[in-house]
Parts: C-alpha cells; structure tokens; sequence
C-alpha cells in the first residue's frame, strides 16, 4: 500500500514524500545493562576426565566381562573414592560402560565399569611428572610446566612404581609429623609392602626428615619439602594424573 | 518429523517430550521410563531454594538480581552440557558444529552474567548429565528440550524485568536461544519453528522440571578431601 502510494506520487511528479504510518517521534531505547561478551570457543584440550564412585561396583576386563576387582564407593581415608576416565562409552550386556584406571595390582590396570555407578565428569587440567632417575617432579599445566621441586622416593627394596595413576584423595590437618602437613593419596600401590595398612598405597606428602630430601629413603612414597607440598597443595587437584618413570 | 503438542501440564513429561532423556538416562543406569519419571516426581524445591538467597545491592533491584540469578543457574546448565560433549568428542559433522558453537555463545552468556552479578552469582552446580551427552541422538533431543526450555523461561521471565536495560539484555539473549533452537531442531528432525506461539513458563515450572532430570547433582559433591592421618606407604 505505502509502496503503491510512493509510485503514484513519483508518478505525478510530486516531491513531497509520502507520509509513513506511525510516524510519531519515539524515544530513543534504553542501552542493555551489560554485554554478551563473544563467543568462548574451547581452546585445546589437556584435560582428564574423572568421575566419583556412587556405589561399590565390580569392575570387569570388558563390559560384562571377567570381574577383576570391586570399586568401593570410599578410600581407606573415607573420602569419596574417584576412578579417571580412560576410554569412551561402549554399550554391552544392556548397560553402558565406561573404561576407568583402577587403583589395583598389577599398576596400571584399567577395567570397565557401568556408567550409571559413576557420578558426573569433572576435568582437571594439570599433570604431575615424577622422575625417579632426576628424582623430580614437576606440574604441567598444559604444556607450562607450574611447578618443580626434587623429592625422595622408595629405597630399592621398596621402590616407587613407574607407571601411569592418578590423585585419589588431598588430607590436610593430620596429625602425622612424618607425613609433614598435606598428603596426596594416588592410586599407586607398592608390589612389595601389599600387606601395609589400607593397601600399601603410595603417597606424595612432606616430611619431618628434609634433610634426606632428595634420595632413595622412603618405602615407596613420594616425599618433598613441606613448603614444596603446601605450594603443591594449591596447585595440584585430585583426579591429577601421575606419571613416575 | 514430529509435530509438537502444547504444554498443557507440567511435568518432565514436558520437558522430555519424547523420552529422549528418560532413554538416554535408562540406557546408562537400567531404569524404565516409568521409573525415572516416578524417581524424578520426588524432586523440586532445593534448586529453587538456593535461588532464594537475597542479593546485595549492586544496582539491579532484587527482583532483578533474582531473574538474573535464575538465567544464570539455565545458562550454566546449558554451557556444562555443551562444554561436556564438545569435550568427549562424541558428536561428528553438523551435530558437533552446533555444539561447538553454541556451547561458546553459552559460555559467553554464564560470563556475562556472573560479572554482571559479581558477589551475587550463583555457584556453579555440579553436573551429572547421565549418559547424553555421550551419545549423538540423546544428545540432540536433549539440546532440543533445553533450548526449547531456555526459551521459555527467559519469555516467562521478561515482562517481570524492572529495569529496562536488564530487559534489553535478557531479550538479546532470548532471541539467540531461539536461534539454538530451531538450529538444533532442525538437526534433530523437527519442525525449527513448530508453533505460531511459544508459550512462557514461571520460574518454578521450569526449575521444578531441571531439578526432576537429576542433572544437577545434590549437595556439595564429592568429598575428595580428608583429616584423617595418612596410612600411605611413607
């Protein structure tokens, strides 16, 4: 219709413009209280995924397969017992399952447990490397190293395992002098100590012995100055994968 | 294609249309539809409870600190699921673009709208998305039901904005979940816009119904951390 009345006018020669519906003046819009900032797209990722254990679960060598261990629910330390993803959802025997790292012998295992006794994924972006040779360890984040100190670990006869695990449990305000004031639970355990107390699972802590530090002195942990502990206390969250070579 | 009835009631039926999320929740913990709706019935309350704290002044009136805070807790809600499946790597071709992207508008919304209520902001919820989004198809229809929702719940929420300027940011942000949705819709075989009207829905419906999905896990989490005296090895 405005269109139409536009061309008739144009038509006779007019100059004056057609009038517009609604042409009376508006007051201007009110600016938005804050801004959407652009889209966040992920970066790269270097993330683990764990997952806390919501019941004592078998886990099996494939979905529905033979039973290798069973999961509890807690840790020794009765903090809530958390297993990293290692594999993506398979479905079998009816059920979904998810391929985790256990904290059994041998070291390194993996096994197959149903999605559905897991709670949600949490990530973590950090990783510990532990060298026995350099008797380092070292915090990444990504690909920036955070963190480095020297550390004491296993005497020969005890030796601290190689291979790849992950931070099960943080205890702060114990009081255990030896293990100095933090101490991270992995889910490493000596292949020789196996009737230690709770397992015989290894541990990065402090120590009221630094001047041992570094060395081969422990019965298979992992022990750092209790400054180095503390700092690695704020840096370093469970479900950090650990790798000692 | 699959037509969309009205909402006449309220229950996760609404929110779960067509079981995509009862299936994909019953494939990974074993429980019949039925089952995980009569389980999902016993909620409600506590979410919106924690929405009820009151809000320091910072400028917005507390209605508005309220709204914000509740646009807040969905937008949370959506990034962590998005962010999860982008994550896990799960979703191929158009589906895993459609993540991509909209998990970064997400993010952006969650950002904006904690720096806009500083002190005030919500805690992030710790999630529990129950096996969707590690499969493309529940993934989808999952998407489509909280886009959907999102929709709805900043419609529901407009016309109670005090100020206009938080309602000319709420609205920029409606019409981008409105966009997510008949994106996603498309890519899950449904009408993009399936209705002439979308109908708004109170704050409590829609919180009612996330709570009912169980995505949101209850308490504080996981206790990872301990006093008791270490037995480690030493």
């Amino acid at each position: 219709m405005l269109v139409a009345a536009s061309v008739a006018a144009f038509a006779s020669g007019s100059t004056s413009p057609a009038p517009r519906p609604g042409s009376a003046p508006l007051p201007a819009g009110p600016k938005p209280a804050f801004r959407i900032p652009a889209p966040e797209p992920l970066g790269a990722s270097s993330e683990t995924r764990w997952a806390p254990v919501l019941r004592s679960v078998e886990a099996r060598a494939a979905p529905g397969g033979r039973v290798i261990t069973r999961l509890s629910a807690r840790t020794p330390e009765a903090t809530t017992n958390l297993v990293t993803i290692t594999g993506r959802l398979r479905r079998g025997e009816g059920k979904a399952w998810v391929e985790v790292r256990l904290p059994v012998l041998p070291n390194g295992s993996t096994g197959w447990v149903p999605r559905g006794a897991l709670g949600g994924y949490r990530t973590v972006e950090t990783r510990l490397r532990v060298d026995r040779r350099r008797l380092t360890a070292e915090l990444f984040k990504g690909r920036r190293r955070i963190f480095t100190t020297r550390v004491g670990i296993g005497q020969d006869r005890w030796p601290t395992p190689a291979g790849r695990f992950y931070v099960r449990v943080k205890l702060t305000r114990f009081a255990s002098p030896m293990y100095g004031p933090l101490a991270f639970g992995l889910s490493a355990r000596s292949a020789v100590l196996t009737d230690w107390p709770a397992g015989g699972f290894v541990g990065i802590h402090g120590t009221d012995r630094p001047e041992l530090l570094p060395g081969r002195v422990s019965h298979g942990c992992i022990r750092m100055t209790n400054r180095a502990i503390l700092e690695l206390g704020k840096l370093m969250a469970v479900g950090t994968p650990v790798t000692v070579t | 294609m699959t037509d969309d009835p009205a909402l006449p009631d309220v229950t996760l039926a609404d929110l779960d249309r067509d079981g995509a999320i009862a299936d994909a929740v019953g494939a990974v913990w074993g429980e019949t539809r039925a089952g995980f709706l009569r389980t999902a019935a016993l909620g409600g309350g506590a979410l919106l409870g924690a929405l009820s704290l009151p809000a320091p002044a910072l400028g917005a009136s507390k209605t508005d600190k309220s709204i914000l805070n509740y646009a807040l807790t969905l937008e949370y809600l959506q990034a962590d699921f998005y962010t999860e499946a982008e994550r896990l790597k799960t979703l191929k071709g158009p589906t895993a673009r459609q993540a991509r992207v909209v998990g970064a508008h997400e993010r952006s919304h969650v950002k904006a709208l904690r720096d806009v209520l500083g002190r005030s902001a919500v805690k992030r919820p710790s999630f529990n998305f129950r096996g969707t989004t590690e499969s493309p198809g529940a993934f989808r229809r999952t998407a489509v039901a909280f886009e959907d929702l999102s929709v709805a719940a900043y419609a529901g929420q407009a016309p109670r904005i005090e100020a206009k300027e938080y309602l000319v940011a709420a609205l920029g942000i409606l019409s981008v979940e409105a966009r997510h949705a008949s994106w996603i819709r498309g890519l899950a075989g449904r009408r993009p816009a399936a209705d002439a009207f979308d109908a708004p829905r109170p704050r409590d419906e829609v919180l009612d119904l996330v709570e009912q999905t169980r995505f949101i896990e209850s308490g504080a989490g996981p206790r990872t951390t301990g006093r008791r005296s270490p037995r480690f090895t030493g």
